[in-house]
């Protein structure tokens, strides 16, 4: 069974700053890969060129199957993305965004409108699916954002924290559906500050800093080697206790704005 | 490449977006009311009636003048009389009389008046003893605009009077033997104009407006809608779904191109109904010309979208290259007015050749071939402007 993800000494500059640092990934289909790491670390530089948006500045990669460089088309069929920023058009109603961004997908119309009923009953917003977005609570939105990028029924779900700043009952609901995705035989890769998520989640997880892969095994494998039964010891031991901080100026003279 | 169904689902999202947002859709009406309402007022109609109502359209009608008559004479009396009776039919001036110069004075300052004629003692006499009388005329000098108006006005109706005049005396003097008006105009001038009735200012300041709010309207909307789209976010989810650049950005175009026509269409439609502008050309060529403006300006939005870093920027830099296009485009006066490397400027940037063309069309009825010039222009600076566009949206989105 060929990988859901296969990298090439994936790299990414921005001017002299290297975001990603030939990184060599394999995650494989029907499992959730959590991808870890500090702030500025390169993950959503690296989900941003696994999912097409950015261009690798060299090395390349493997997405479902295709490469990244000239299939991408082929790539964009089979991905779905959730990313840190709400894919989602405020001002229009949950049925309106999801038709549009079904669309793109060319999902034909009448199985279109039957997947956004289906999908909006699964996370329990049929009833306001005529509301503007802009209306809906912060769990609310996410809860589209992530049916969103369903629609096409994709191999690989790229999730970028997509827990972030939810309270716990849309944490937890979010958990079920992307256990329920798993078990569906679809491919998650998920990055997440929150060890918890990690841990209850990931088959395996990869931690990177700095551009580069410091770890990456089961989570059960990594509290082992370092001794604890806490993926933070883990995290904190891989990565230093030493804060990383920068600000978005910072990062935008960098080019790493996605970064921030 | 080019995906027509995606393009027109993205327009279609654009639009209904943008249609959402009722305070801003309000505000895009507004503009072109405000815009179009303003300046149809600052510049007054020509004194032709308006052709779709019929309503006379002078210049300042019915002024108030005042006469101060020195002269007790019949023949000052005779005058004067006719000057009302003239001034009356015309509509140019409300005649009322004052006892002294001093007293007219007074209500010329105090705004009540905009002119005052003084027939002077001797005014009878020097016509009786057939020598040359004179009328003193002040006007209103604080407002120049109006106290030339009324110089002219008063001039032309003792043309009238003075006409008649030298008719009635050559008549007496040779027994009908010359033609009294050879005699005191023996050439006179027939305008054959290209178009019925009178070219007013507006005429000229309606089609530039046109082609300005439908060039701002989308160059404002692309640049804005591409940037906001990058700075929520959203833009990801169209560059993650099979969806070619292209598309992307012909979708956009099309949605802000319908926003700029329909901003266009209601200047148009204010300027007709209200202040009286005549359409002479085919409203055919005029879509084309306006699409093209339109097109013309899209490259330049697509650029801005990508230098600006957010949207607030992106709009501020489009106002801002709006804003002296309406000087050095020939919309608010004819671009010889400007000093000569002004104008170069000016002809360099496409709205120019947008406004001229929209002009000859409304105003001369000009065909396609005879605005071929202009159309090949928007052409080849649409062309130009997305080769440019293109690959810096490519590369400023997936930064």
């Amino acid at each position: 069974m060929t990988d859901a993800v296969d990298t090439f000494d994936l790299t990414r500059r921005f001017g002299d700053f290297i975001a990603v640092d030939k990184v060599n990934l394999q995650v494989r289909q029907g499992e959730i890969y959590g991808l870890l790491g500090p702030n500025g670390a390169g993950k959503s530089t690296t989900i941003r060129m696994l999912s097409t948006i950015l261009k690798p500045t060299s090395g390349t990669a493997r997405v479902a199957g295709f490469d990244l460089d000239g299939e991408a088309n082929e790539v964009k069929k089979r991905i779905g993305l959730v990313s840190e920023k709400l894919i989602l058009y405020t001002r229009l109603t949950a049925t309106q965004n999801l038709t549009f961004f079904g669309r793109l997908y060319k999902v034909e119309p009448s199985a279109l409108k039957k997947r956004i009923e289906e999908l909006l009953a699964i996370v329990k917003l049929t009833e306001f699916k005529d509301k503007p977005i802009g209306s809906y609570s912060s769990g609310m939105r996410q809860r589209v954002n992530i049916i969103r990028a369903l629609l096409h029924d994709p191999e690989i779900i790229f999730l970028d924290e997509p827990t972030i700043a939810l309270d716990p009952q849309s944490t937890r609901f979010i958990w079920d559906l992307v256990k329920d995705l798993r078990s569906r035989g679809r491919t998650i890769i998920l990055t997440t500050h929150l060890m918890e998520e990690a841990d209850e989640l990931s088959n395996r997880v990869c931690i990177i800093d700095r551009g580069k892969v410091m770890a990456a095994d089961t989570p059960r494998a990594l509290k082992d080697r370092f001794h604890t039964e806490s993926m933070l010891d883990v995290f904190l031991n891989v990565t230093g206790r030493e804060m990383r901080d920068s600000t978005s100026e910072h990062l935008s003279m960098r080019g790493v704005m996605a970064e921030a | 490449m080019i995906d027509l169904e995606l393009l027109l689902d993205i327009a279609k999202k654009d639009l209904l977006d943008l249609w959402m947002a009722k305070t801003l859709v309000f505000m895009l009406v507004l503009m072109p009311l405000l815009l179009i309402g303003m300046f149809g007022y600052m510049y007054p109609p020509s004194p032709s009636p308006n052709p779709n109502t019929n309503n006379l359209g002078s210049v300042y009608p019915n002024l108030p003048v005042c006469l101060v008559m020195m002269d007790n004479g019949q023949v000052a009396k005779d005058f004067a009389n006719q000057f009302i009776q003239v001034s009356t039919e015309q509509k140019l001036f409300t005649v009322s009389e004052a006892a002294s110069f001093q007293e007219a004075r007074n209500m010329l300052v105090e705004g009540k008046l905009k002119g005052i004629v003084v027939f002077p003692q001797g005014f009878s006499a020097a016509i009786a003893s057939k020598t040359p009388a004179t009328v003193e005329v002040t006007v209103d000098q604080s407002n120049p605009t109006i106290a030339s108006i009324v110089q002219s006005e008063i001039a032309g109706v003792f043309n009238i009077l003075n006409s008649e005049m030298s008719a009635q005396n050559i008549s007496a003097i040779d027994g009908g033997q010359w033609d009294p008006a050879f005699l005191t105009q023996p050439v006179s001038i027939i305008n054959e104009p290209l178009i019925t009735g009178a070219a007013s200012s507006f005429q000229f300041l309606a089609p530039g407006f046109v082609a300005l709010t439908v060039v701002t309207g989308s160059l404002i909307g692309v640049a804005t809608s591409i940037s906001k789209e990058k700075e929520a976010g959203t833009m990801d989810g169209l560059l993650v779904a099979p969806v070619s650049n292209i598309s992307i950005v012909a979708g956009k175009v099309i949605a802000q191109t319908v926003r700029g026509m329909i901003q266009g269409f209601i200047t148009l439609g204010l300027a007709i109904l209200v202040f009286g502008v005549r359409i002479y050309g085919s409203p055919i060529v005029m879509v084309v010309v306006m699409f093209l403006g339109t097109a013309s300006f899209v490259g330049i939005g697509i650029v801005l979208s990508a230098i600006a870093p957010d949207q607030e920027t992106a709009n501020v830099m489009a106002s801002l290259l709006q804003f002296p296009m309406m000087f050095l485009c020939g919309i608010m006066f004819p671009i010889e007015q400007l000093p000569g490397w002004m104008q170069v400027i000016g002809r360099a940037l496409p709205l120019y050749y947008a406004a001229d063309a929209l002009r000859k069309v409304v105003i001369l009825n000009a065909g396609m071939n005879l605005i071929m010039p202009d159309i090949l222009i928007l052409i080849g600076y649409a062309a130009a402007t997305m080769v440019l566009a293109l690959p810096l949206f490519d590369k400023a989105m997936r930064k």
